[in-house]
Order: structure tokens, then C-alpha cells, then sequence
């Protein structure tokens, strides 16, 4: 199961330089959690200084991405990494982008966060249960790519369908609100486009996950039922 | 750098050993160098040696004198009769020129002397050259006669030694007679043909090398027919065919060690199986061929083998590969290729056996033999042989004729290991 | 899973354990190792179409085995590659087919091998018929010194393929075309063959070798001793005859293989470790010793 560990490279060097890549994964990975986590606790809280740092954040987070996508480029041409190497430089290149479009998600959250705070109204505590399930995707997958645990990321993609029930129940309970109270309709729309963000996290979080269980098992299990995934992963 | 006072850099160290690397370089050097000059004093000792004792036999004095061929002296009267003219005293007209010439001679003994002074082959001469023109009978002419061997000697080293008279083996008497013709320019130094177009003879001024020279070339004709074809077939056989085991590597090591062998041995070899066994004549040259034949296989195998060895197994892989048979592909491609190897190893084999005395002496090829060789199947000698005979030889006109012998043997060489050396260069000119 | 953990603190811990981890296997013997790890061929040994069939085949040099019963197929009009260590016994293997090993002694060859319906090793099979219907092309260039056309006209004239002169010439032709050397060398058929460049000469070969019209080309690294640009002229001439032909290629490059081949076989110690689809060794290889020879863990 776990062949990443099985031996080294002749070259050291080609070990140094995956190994860095996915230290600045993992980097970039702990910078877009931590943008989710602000973005979520100015949302619960409506605390737009937090939510103002999220979206500062965003600029180091997109130079992070360009840092990867070099680094990813010079190991393809100077390596030409072929099997696992392989899928471990191009799934890198792919969660970048899932990475980065988190980042995305956290600065639209934060925007919303601001945009509360502006309209006066308190903090949307429903956002926290949502928040606190995709937050946990997100730390879950990062340690199963650290691990290279396809379990991990098994568990990701099946909180992915846990937060999406309580994305559409969320939504439910909102539409309610609006038709009880037309003059909540702004606010509401307001949660409705955080929690979609926060949903769309979660989304990237399971694309992260996909990429892990290529990574590991050579499978690509995009576009799959969760069953169909496991099913396929059981048999490679 | 924190001990630099007592330990020097590394490059300091190189500098200070490398005068003591040059001067050790140029020692070496010089060895290799006096090594060349050494072989090249003696090669050059060897060469003036040769050519200084040498080079006066290429030329041969003779006499002019003016011969009536006198029927009735003769005791003759048909010159185109063979018989008569076998029978024919042609001597006595010579006897009569000389006395006629110098009379003073009177006593049999002054007489006898005068007589030496001619070769006692010159009337050969005269009975060839009546046969040729019998008109010539009754008639006086001035014919150029072969001088004896001591007069030759005599007037070869009369000029050379100025201060004091060289006499040689001649009287004084004679001496006298000989300055007297030299006066009437009645003697003559010519190219001595004779050396190269007659065989063997007790006198030197009728001895020659044509027979040696062809009794060597029959030798090494049968030789290299026998040889090459053989020697080379076996070393195929054993590179490309013979199978790895213990019998083949005995075979290998016993034919390293014929290589060894001294000739003699050969020679030995020879006389108990091709006279004793098989009662071949002796002196032939097909049996001195066989002889070196023997002789020479050993290194013609070697030879062959290390040339076929040298061919690229790449290329026989090429042809093997393609589908070409074995056979195919010694012959179209490992053969050619080895071809100039296999040739330059024979031809120093060839020149080996050329050179080859002993072996030779055993067959009885050491025999004195006059008649020119035509056939594998006429008693002969060889040319080494020959030199070995000459240079046993008493007379003083013989020592000449030894070291002539000799330069003509090494030019015969020379010439081979020439031969070999553009072979080789055609043939590997085929890229 | 403790959440306060950030995935940075995360990774150094893992990177911690792997250290450990990575001191008992290294070099040598983790190559012994790995050789109690070949079991059975995993992977697609087998063709739907066979050219040559191999079944159990072990290869003897005196005591030493060096091929353990390997069973592999080639199909009709692909290109297999066989890659592995050196010493592996990949080019053993290739010189197999056509019998190149019979030149050496101490070689004994068990198993199967078939071209087609034709026993490889049968007592009685002659190997003349046999190479001439599996070419070979070798890892040094070797043209014969002969001329350039000479070089190409060999096979024919010894095979008796051709009765005029005419024909040969026809053949000589249409084998330098397809070895994509016609046009470089047609002006000069009759200089020496040796006098081409390393990767014209191995074209030569190849050109020599297609001129007998064989069924399969066996290639025993046939792009070691040359240069990109040559090696790149080759790996193209490959795939245009394997329209044709049936090619099994040994080769040193990884990268090669997965260029040129339909199906990558991987040799490890003598024996088949797997044989799968090219593109699927490269990306995802399903021995671990694929794995590793394939991303340069060991060599």
C-alpha cells in the first residue's frame, strides 16, 4: 500500500526536489486552511478585520500557486518523472489549482463577512456546523496526501456528501426564511452565496482527495460515485 | 593554510619533483634512443662489411687473346658435327694464343703457368661460339676469355694496394705476363654475369648462384603451396570451428611449442620420414619444401589464428544474424578481413624458411650441385646453403662471392617482406 | 486525527518517521531483497495474435541460469520493448529468438519458443531459415567494409532472393527507403558503408537487415552508441516498420520504450517480472519493482 516509502531515488537530488514540492503544497495548503478558518469565524462572527486579513492573504496564496506551478514545469523537463513520480507531479499541479480556487472560496466568504458587518446585522451562526465539517475535509485531505492514505481520503469524499445534505438543508431553511420575511431576503442571499462558497470548498477538498487516491493507487476516480470509487480502489 | 610554513602547497611539491620527473623522462628516453643507434651501428657494420668484401664480385676480369681456330689442332674438320665438335681440343688453341704472345715462356713448368692464367672453362667458350658461327673456322679472331680466379683476385686488388705489389697466389712470372696484357689492353673488367646465370663450380670464376637462387625458389614455391593453404585452413578450423575442449587445447598447446622447436629437428624429421620412410631422392626441393613446410606451419597458424581473432565479432554477428551460414561467413567476410594479418605472418614465416640452412643440410640439399635446377624433382641447394659452402671454400676468390651471395639473399628477402608489406596495404586499402 | 495540528507540524512528523524508516533497506541487498519479490509475470504477457510465442523458456549460461522460465508473446505488427537492469538477461532473452546464442557454447536453451508454427528450437529446425525470417539489428553499428550497396545486397545474394540484377537493385532501393537513408546515400551507393555516420550506419543495418524481408526484427539496444538526433531518426523508423514488421526492442532508455513500444516487458534477474501496455507500465505500473526500476529507484 504504501509504495511512496518503498525505497529512494538513485538521485538524491530528484528525491530533494518531490519532496520539496510537496512541502510546498503542504505550505500552501496550511495557508488556504487557515483563510478558510478566518473566513468562516468572520462569517459566524461577522468580524471584518479577520475577514480583511483572509483577503490579503489571498495575494500570497495566488504567488504560492505560480511558485508550484514552476517548480512542477522544471521537475517534468529536468526529470522526466514517469510512474508514480509522475502522477505525483501531475496530481501536485492539479490540487495547486483546487488549492488555490479554496482560496477563492475563503476571500468570497470573507466578502460576505464584510458585507454582513456593513448591513449591521450580527454574525450567521448557522455557517459554523457547515464550516467546522469543511474545514475538517480540508485538514483531512492535506494529512492524507501528507500520508499518502487513500482511507483518509476515502473519509473526505464521504464528508463531501455529508456537507452537501447540509448545504441543501441550509438552503432550505433559508428559502423559508426569505418567504416568511421579505426584508431578510438580502442578508439571506448574502448566507446563501457563503454557504455555496463554503460547499464549493468542500467540492475542491474531495477534487483533493481524488487527486491523493491517483496519486496512490494510479486510478483516476473523477466524475464517480463514492461507491464506484471504492469498489475501484479495492481491486487495484 | 594555517601550517604553510612547514608544509608546501600541493602544487609546490609537483614543481619541486618535476625536474627530478624530467631528467628521469629524458633517461628514458635516451635508453630507447641508443637502444636504435646500437641496432643501427651493427646493421650498418654488417652492411659495409658485406658490401666492401662483396661488391668486387659483381665484376669479372677477362682476357682478350687472339685465337685461331685451327682445324687440324683442333683435330676437327666439320664444325657442325656435334660429335667432332665435343671431341675437339680446344685447349691447345688457347695454349697456342698464350705462346704465341709470349714466347718467352719455353720450360713446362713457366709453360703451365702461363696456361693458369686463362679459366680452364674458357674453351667452352670457344666450342660455343664455333657451334654458333662455324664459318669462324680457319679464321683468326680476338675473343674475350674468362681469367682464372687468381688472376682475377690479382688484378681486382693490384690497384687497391698502390704502395706495395699484391701478388695473391700468382708467381711473379705470371704477374709479369698479366701487366704485359694489362699494357696491350688485353684485359678487361666486366659485369660478371656469370656469377648470375650458372651454378655451382670448383672454380670460382665459373661459379654462380642461379643455381642456389632457383633450388631456393623451388623450395619456397612448394613451400607456400603447401603451407599457407594448410596453415590457414587449420587456424580456421580451430578459431571458428573447433569446439572448446581439453583435445583442441592440446592441440593449441603442442602447436605453440612446434613453434619452438629448433629447425634442425625439422631437418631430422624430415630425413627419417620423406627419405627414410617414404625413399624420397635426396637434395630435392620438394623434399626441402615439405621440410619447411613443417617448419613454418606452426607460425603460420599462430598467425592466422591471432589474424581471425582480430576480426570484430560484431561482423560475424552481422552475418550470422542476416541468416549467411558459417562457411559464408568465413569466407565473405572473417577471411578478407584477416587476409592482410594471415598474409604479413606467412610472408615472415616464408622469409623465416628462405633463410632456413640446417633443416636443409639434413635432406642432403648441401650437396655440390652444378646443373640449374628446372623442376621440384632436380637435385638442388638453397641460397643459405650455398653461402655456407662458398664461405668453407678455399680460394680467396670464393670470399667474395660468399658476401655476394649474401647481399643476393638479403635483397631476395628484402624483396619479400616488401611484397608483404604493399599485400598488406592493397588489401586493407579495401577499407 | 487531531485537528490543532496544522499540516505543516503534520508533515515534519512524517518526515520524522520516514527517516527512520529509511535506514535498513539500501543499495545491494535490498536488491536481493527485492528478488524473492518476483513471483509470477503479472500483467499482459500474452498476445491476441501471436507473431512468437515463448512458454517457460529458461536460458543457462553453464550452471548459471539466466533466464527463469519466462513465458511472453509478441503480437503480430507490435513493438515490445524489454527493459530491465543490466544483467537482467533482456538482451539473452532477445539473442533467444533467433538463436544468436548458439554461437556460444555454455548457452542452453528449455522451453518453447515458436515463430508462428516453426519450433525455434527444434533439433532439426536450421537456424539460415530461421534468421532469415528474424532479422536482427545490434547494438554497435556493423556494417560489413564492404560498399553501401554490397552492405544492403548481402541477404538477398546469400538467401538466392533475386535472380537479376535488376531486382537487386530494386530491393537494395526499397530497403534504404524504408530505412530513410535513401536519400542521403543514393548518390553514393558504392562508397564504403563504414564511412557513414554512427546513426547513417545503423540505418544501414536496419536497411540490411529489411532486406531479407523478414517477419520480425529483433533490436538489441540499437540507439546505445548514437546521438539524439539519431536516436530520435531511429525510434521514428521503428514505428514506421512496425507497420510491417514485428519488432521486439531491448533498450537501456526508459524513455525509449515508452516512446517506441506498444507493450513494455520489465527483466529483472532472469526473470519476467511484467509485461503490461506501455502507456500503463509508465504511468502505473502494477509491480513494485516496475515502479522502481521505472521512476529511477534503483538500476
Amino acid at each position: 500500500m504504501d509504495k511512496k516509502s518503498m525505497e529512494r531515488h538513485i538521485s538524491h537530488k530528484f528525491d530533494e526536489d518531490l519532496e520539496q514540492l510537496k512541502n510546498m503544497v503542504l505550505k500552501m495548503g496550511g495557508v488556504v486552511e487557515q483563510q478558510i478558518a478566518d473566513a468562516v469565524k468572520a462569517v459566524e462572527s461577522a468580524d471584518s478585520e479577520l475577514a480583511e486579513k483572509v483577503i490579503r492573504v489571498e495575494d500570497e496564496v495566488d504567488l504560492k500557486e505560480v511558485e508550484l506551478d514552476e517548480a512542477c514545469t522544471s521537475v517534468l523537463a529536468c526529470r522526466q518523472p514517469a510512474a508514480s513520480d509522475l502522477r505525483m507531479v501531475l496530481a501536485i499541479t492539479k490540487m495547486t489549482r483546487d488549492l488555490e480556487r479554496m482560496g477563492d472560496e475563503a476571500q468570497k466568504v470573507a466578502k460576505m463577512a464584510i458585507a454582513l458587518q456593513d448591513s449591521g446585522s450580527k454574525g450567521y451562526e448557522e455557517a459554523r456546523h457547515i464550516g467546522a465539517l469543511v474545514q475538517k475535509m480540508v485538514n483531512t485531505v492535506l494529512d492524507a496526501f501528507a500520508r499518502f492514505d487513500v482511507d483518509q481520503a476515502l473519509e473526505v469524499a464521504r464528508t463531501d456528501k455529508e456537507v452537501d445534505r447540509e448545504y441543501k438543508s441550509a438552503m432550505r431553511e433559508i428559502v423559508t426564511y426569505m418567504m416568511e420575511d421579505p426584508r431578510a431576503i438580502t442578508r439571506s442571499m448574502n448566507i446563501l452565496w457563503t454557504l455555496r462558497a463554503i460547499e464549493r470548498i468542500g467540492d475542491h477538498a474531495r477534487n483533493i482527495a481524488e487527486h491523493v487516491i491517483f496519486l496512490v493507487k494510479g486510478t483516476d476516480v473523477r466524475h464517480t460515485s463514492l461507491q464506484e470509487i471504492e469498489r475501484r480502489i479495492g481491486k487495484a | 593554510m594555517t601550517n604553510s610554513n612547514q608544509t608546501l602547497s600541493t602544487a609546490e611539491k609537483v614543481n619541486q619533483s618535476l625536474q627530478k620527473r624530467y631528467r628521469a623522462e629524458k633517461r628514458f628516453r635516451a635508453y630507447g634512443i641508443s637502444a636504435i643507434a646500437f641496432g643501427l651501428l651493427c646493421l650498418v657494420v654488417l652492411f659495409t662489411d658485406i658490401i666492401s668484401k662483396g661488391h668486387s664480385a659483381f665484376l669479372q676480369t677477362y682476357i682478350k687473346l687472339e685465337i685461331t681456330f685451327d682445324p687440324v689442332e683442333m683435330g676437327l674438320d666439320d664444325p657442325t658435327d656435334a660429335r667432332q665438335l665435343a671431341m675437339a681440343d680446344f685447349d691447345s688453341l688457347i695454349r697456342n694464343a698464350l705462346k704465341e704472345q709470349f714466347p718467352e715462356a719455353s720450360d713446362r713448368r713457366d709453360r703451365r703457368a702461363l696456361y693458369a692464367v686463362v679459366s680452364n672453362g674458357a674453351a667452352f667458350k670457344l666450342r660455343e661460339q664455333l657451334k654458333a658461327d662455324p664459318e669462324l673456322l680457319n679464321q683468326t679472331v680476338p675473343v674475350w676469355m674468362l681469367a682464372d680466379d687468381d688472376i682475377d683476385t690479382y688484378v681486382k686488388n693490384r690497384e687497391d694496394a698502390q704502395g706495395e705489389t699484391f701478388a695473391g697466389r700468382i708467381s711473379e712470372k705470371q704477374m709479369g705476363w698479366v701487366n704485359t696484357l694489362i699494357e696491350n689492353d688485353q684485359v678487361e673488367s666486366r659485369f660478371n654475369t656469370t656469377f648470375f646465370t650458372s651454378g655451382d663450380s670448383r672454380e670460382p670464376e665459373q661459379a654462380g648462384i642461379l643455381g642456389a637462387l632457383m633450388g631456393s625458389l623451388l623450395t619456397l614455391l612448394v613451400t607456400i603451396l603447401l603451407s599457407f593453404p594448410i596453415g590457414v585452413a587449420a587456424a580456421v578450423y580451430l578459431e571458428e570451428y573447433a569446439p572448446q575442449n581439453k583435445f583442441t587445447d592440446f592441440i593449441e598447446v603442442n602447436i605453440n611449442n612446434l613453434a619452438a622447436v629448433p629447425s634442425i629437428i625439422f631437418g631430422l624429421l624430415g630425413l627419417a620420414i620423406f627419405i627414410g620412410f617414404f625413399e624420397m631422392q635426396r637434395s630435392l626441393p620438394l623434399v626441402g619444401g615439405l621440410v619447411l613446410t613443417l617448419m613454418t606451419l606452426p607460425t603460420i597458424i599462430i598467425s592466422s589464428r591471432a589474424a581471425i581473432k582480430a576480426v570484430p565479432p560484431s561482423v560475424r554477428d552481422a552475418a550470422l544474424g542476416l541468416g549467411a551460414s558459417k562457411m559464408q561467413m568465413v569466407l565473405h567476410h572473417v577471411l578478407p578481413l584477416a587476409m592482410p594479418g594471415m598474409l604479413t605472418g606467412a610472408i615472415i614465416g616464408f622469409a623465416q624458411a628462405l633463410g632456413e640452412t640446417a633443416p636443409l643440410l639434413m635432406i642432403g640439399m648441401v650437396a655440390f650441385v652444378v646443373d640449374v635446377p628446372g623442376a621440384i624433382t632436380d637435385p638442388a641447394t638453397a641460397l643459405p646453403v650455398q653461402i655456407f659452402l662458398w664461405s668453407d671454400s678455399p680460394e680467396r676468390a670464393f670470399v667474395e662471392r660468399t658476401s655476394a651471395a649474401i647481399m643476393v639473399l638479403l635483397a631476395f628477402l628484402i624483396s619479400m617482406n616488401t611484397l608483404a608489406i604493399w599485400l598488406r596495404r592493397r588489401l586493407e586499402r579495401r577499407w | 486525527m487531531q485537528a490543532v495540528n496544522t499540516p505543516i507540524q503534520e508533515n515534519e512528523k512524517l518526515n520524522a518517521n520516514t527517516n527512520e524508516a529509511e535506514r535498513k533497506p539500501s543499495g545491494a541487498e535490498q536488491m536481493n531483497d527485492s528478488a524473492a519479490k518476483v513471483g509470477k509475470t503479472v500483467g499482459k504477457p500474452f498476445a491476441k495474435h501471436p507473431k512468437m510465442t515463448m512458454r517457460n523458456v529458461d536460458v543457462f549460461y553453464g550452471d548459471k541460469q539466466a533466464i527463469h522460465d519466462v513465458s511472453l508473446d509478441i503480437g503480430k505488427n507490435e513493438v515490445v520493448a524489454m527493459i530491465g537492469p543490466s544483467g537482467c538477461g533482456k538482451s539473452t532473452f532477445l539473442r533467444c529468438l533467433n538463436r544468436m546464442n548458439d554461437t556460444i557454447e555454455i548457452c542452453k536453451v528449455s522451453g518453447e519458443i515458436k515463430l508462428e508454427e516453426l519450433d525455434v528450437y527444434h533439433p532439426k529446425q536450421d537456424v539460415v531459415p530461421l534468421r532469415a525470417r528474424v532479422g536482427i539489428v545490434f547494438q554497435k553499428p556493423n556494417p560489413f567494409p564492404k560498399s553501401i550497396y554490397d552492405n544492403v545486397a548481402y541477404g538477398p545474394r546469400i538467401h538466392g532472393l533475386v535472380e537479376r540484377k535488376t531486382d537487386l537493385d530494386e530491393i537494395v532501393e526499397n530497403s534504404l527507403r524504408r530505412a530513410s537513408l535513401w536519400e542521403e546515400v543514393k548518390d553514393r551507393l558504392h562508397a564504403p558503408g563504414t564511412g557513414l555516420s554512427g546513426g547513417q550506419q545503423q540505418r544501414l543495418c536496419i536497411a540490411r537487415t529489411i532486406a531479407v524481408s523478414p517477419e520480425v526484427i529483433l533490436m538489441d539496444e540499437p540507439c546505445s552508441a548514437l546521438d539524439p538526433i539519431a536516436t530520435a531518426k531511429i525510434e521514428e523508423l521503428i514505428t514506421e516498420l512496425s507497420e510491417k514488421f514485428t519488432i521486439a526492442i531491448v533498450t537501456h532508455s526508459m524513455q525509449q520504450a515508452a516512446r517506441v513500444s506498444h507493450r513494455t516487458a520489465y527483466f529483472h534477474m532472469g526473470k519476467l517480472v511484467e509485461v503490461n501496455d506501455t502507456k500503463r507500465v509508465f504511468t502505473n505500473p502494477e509491480h513494485e519493482l516496475t515502479e522502481a526500476y521505472i521512476t529511477g529507484r534503483f538500476g
